[in-house]
């Protein structure tokens, strides 16, 4: 092998070489940059709320002033207008909300003292739209406590209002699990208790959520008789920035609760960016590879009489392509760990930098971007070997 | 391999000509196994053609050559290096060595393929044929006599059922051709293989089986 090497290193250009090496690896060093700050930042759009994704949107009807009387037009979702909302080409899925029935009070309090009580509501989404531990947010027939999850503005009126003014403790996020909520559930002739247990706060939705599998069973119980229509409901979509869902909205005169599209606006906007920046990194990639072609065209070409020797006294077509596959090879093999030791230096700087402005970040799975690359490695190695062979069969074949 | 035969054989340049008097071309010709063979020519009958048929360089011919009664269109890339490194070795006429290596690398690089002769075996056959002191030297720097000498020993490196030489002692004087032709019908003995060695005007005094003429 080393006597063909000697052979056939002859008019290798390195300056070809360097071309391609640094050209690939710049391509490279984008597509995996594009991917893993997008993994790494994507987390800051969507951290906000872990409950639900940027991707539902939650609709009600407009209350007008006439409606509050009695007199305006019905203020919540038939069957048939939620069909035909799921018909919609931009809608994956629609779930109802559906609210407790019966009247509900409930105190809460810290180590058995009892700080705050008041009358209120559940209310529930399908199981399915709800991002949370599922065995966290569980609810069978005969459980002793019920997981609750609270809009985020509860805890803000809680602690700068009340705690505040009353002397209290303040309670933060990670200790929620840790109030006491004794709720009493009336309605249909019964008065009982259960337990409430906090698993977190959400942005997005503006109640009070149980788990499907409770409101079922505690309507049933308190509340046999009634059948009320959802008021809102919610939508997950494919791409949340999609014009037709606001034209939708406005037409059919519903409205979208709050504007925390932006977030999964964001995302998307993100993604795109990134998408750009990637195909750059692959055109840049492709390029890197044309070069590399051209050089080993150029050197076959240089080297076939030698090569046609080889072929002559024995050597088979395989073993006269070993060297150059094996140079490609090698090259974009540095080419990936060259990459991978850069990202790790960029993500470094880059991490420190987000870190001043979003200090919880803490950014995503360096794995995807280490396979992304494996996989680029992999497939231009082959093609490369690839081309190798056949300038190697052309010269078999005597072609020039 | 037992037999190399030419049936009805002719180079396509020749297909126009209707004068060929020829003992090989549109003739039934069978090469055996362990014997020697002289092909005469003149110039332009198609002598290195000939050898570029049978070592699968090219393929430009009418009729068949067929190795033990199989027809050598068949073959793969993959039959055609299994036979050139195992059954025919070829001295080339343009010799095909590589400049760039000394003389023992041009020999080692096809010995490499199936380590069939020790170093010291190599060593003897450069003494041998007189070119012991240039084993190092860079076969550009050699006289073409001397590199003619450097491919016959690589000829020999491999196993091989016939040996195909292109005007092997062109540039040989009597005493160095006569080395040369011992060595080979010794190295042939051995392997009990064919010879078959082409000539346009001197050619080695050996026992030939039959001498055919282009």
């Amino acid at each position: 092998m080393n006597l063909v090497w000697k052979l056939l290193r002859r008019h290798i250009s390195l300056p070809q070489l360097a071309g391609f090496f640094f050209a690939n690896l710049l391509g490279m060093l984008i597509v995996l940059l594009s991917l893993q700050f997008y993994r790494d930042v994507k987390p800051v759009f969507s951290e906000e709320d872990g409950f639900i994704r940027p991707d539902f949107l939650i609709l009600s009807k407009r209350i007008s002033a006439l409606g509050t009387i009695g007199l305006g037009s019905v203020s919540t979702f038939s069957e048939k207008e939620m069909n035909e909302l799921a018909s919609q080409p931009f809608a994956k899925r629609v779930g109802a909300f559906t609210a407790s029935q019966y009247k509900v009070s409930c105190s809460m309090g810290i180590d058995g003292v009892a700080q705050l009580g008041t009358e209120m509501f559940f209310e529930s989404v399908p199981d399915a739209f709800v991002d949370a531990d599922l065995q966290k947010w569980h609810f069978d027939e005969g459980d002793e406590v019920v997981p609750i999850i609270l809009p985020r503005t509860y805890l803000a009126i809680y602690n700068f209002g009340f705690a505040q003014s009353q002397n209290l403790p303040k309670i933060s996020e990670s200790v929620a699990g840790l109030v006491e909520m004794v709720i009493s559930m009336r309605g249909n002739g019964r008065n009982e208790f259960i337990k409430g247990k906090v698993i977190g706060f959400s942005t997005r939705l503006n109640t009070i959520l149980a788990p499907e599998s409770f409101i079922r069973w505690s309507n049933e119980r308190y509340a046999p008789d009634a059948d009320a229509e959802p008021s809102r409901i919610i939508l997950e979509v494919g791409n949340p920035a999609d014009d037709a869902i606001v034209n939708y909205i406005n037409a059919k005169g519903y409205e979208m609760e709050d504007d925390k599209l932006d977030a999964g606006r964001m995302t998307f906007f993100l993604r795109l960016v990134s998408g750009i920046v990637m195909t750059v990194g692959l055109l840049i990639s492709l390029l890197s590879f044309y070069i590399l072609m051209l050089s080993i065209y150029l050197l076959v070409e240089k080297n076939s009489d030698k090569m046609r020797t080889l072929l002559l006294i024995g050597y088979s077509p395989a073993r006269v392509a070993l060297p150059y596959q094996m140079l490609t090879v090698g090259i974009n093999l540095l080419v990936f760990m060259l990459a991978v030791v850069a990202l790790l230096c960029l993500r470094t700087q880059y991490m420190q930098m987000l870190a001043n402005v979003f200090p919880k970040m803490q950014g995503g799975s360096i794995l995807p971007a280490i396979l992304l690359g494996l996989s680029l490695l992999i497939v231009v190695s082959i093609a490369n070997c690839i081309v190798v062979r056949r300038r190697i069969n052309g010269i078999w074949n005597n072609k020039r | 391999m037992d037999t190399i035969s030419l049936n009805n054989a002719l180079p396509n340049v020749f297909l126009q000509r209707t004068d060929i008097k020829s003992e090989i071309w549109r003739q039934q010709v069978s090469f055996e196994k362990g014997k020697t063979y002289l092909i005469e020519a003149q110039s332009g009958t198609g002598k290195s053609s000939l050898c570029s048929f049978i070592i699968g360089y090219r393929h430009d011919f009418d009729g068949c050559i067929l190795f033990d009664g199989k027809d050598s269109r068949k073959l793969k890339a993959a039959d055609w290096t299994g036979l050139r490194q195992k059954h025919i070795s070829m001295l080339f006429q343009e010799l095909r060595l590589f400049p760039e290596l000394t003389a023992i690398e041009n020999v080692e690089i096809k010995n490499s393929l199936a380590a069939h002769k020790t170093r010291k075996e190599i060593e003897l056959w450069f003494e041998a044929l007189g070119i012991a002191d240039k084993i190092e030297a860079p076969v550009r720097l050699m006289s073409f006599g001397q590199q003619q000498r450097v491919a016959m020993i690589r000829a020999l490196v491999q196993p091989f059922d016939f040996l195909l030489a292109d005007e092997p002692i062109s540039h040989l004087d009597d005493e160095n051709s006569k080395a040369m032709a011992d060595i080979m019908v010794a190295e042939a003995q051995k392997q009990e293989a064919g010879i078959i060695i082409t000539s346009i005007g001197k050619h080695m005094a050996l026992p030939y089986d039959k001498t055919y003429s282009l």
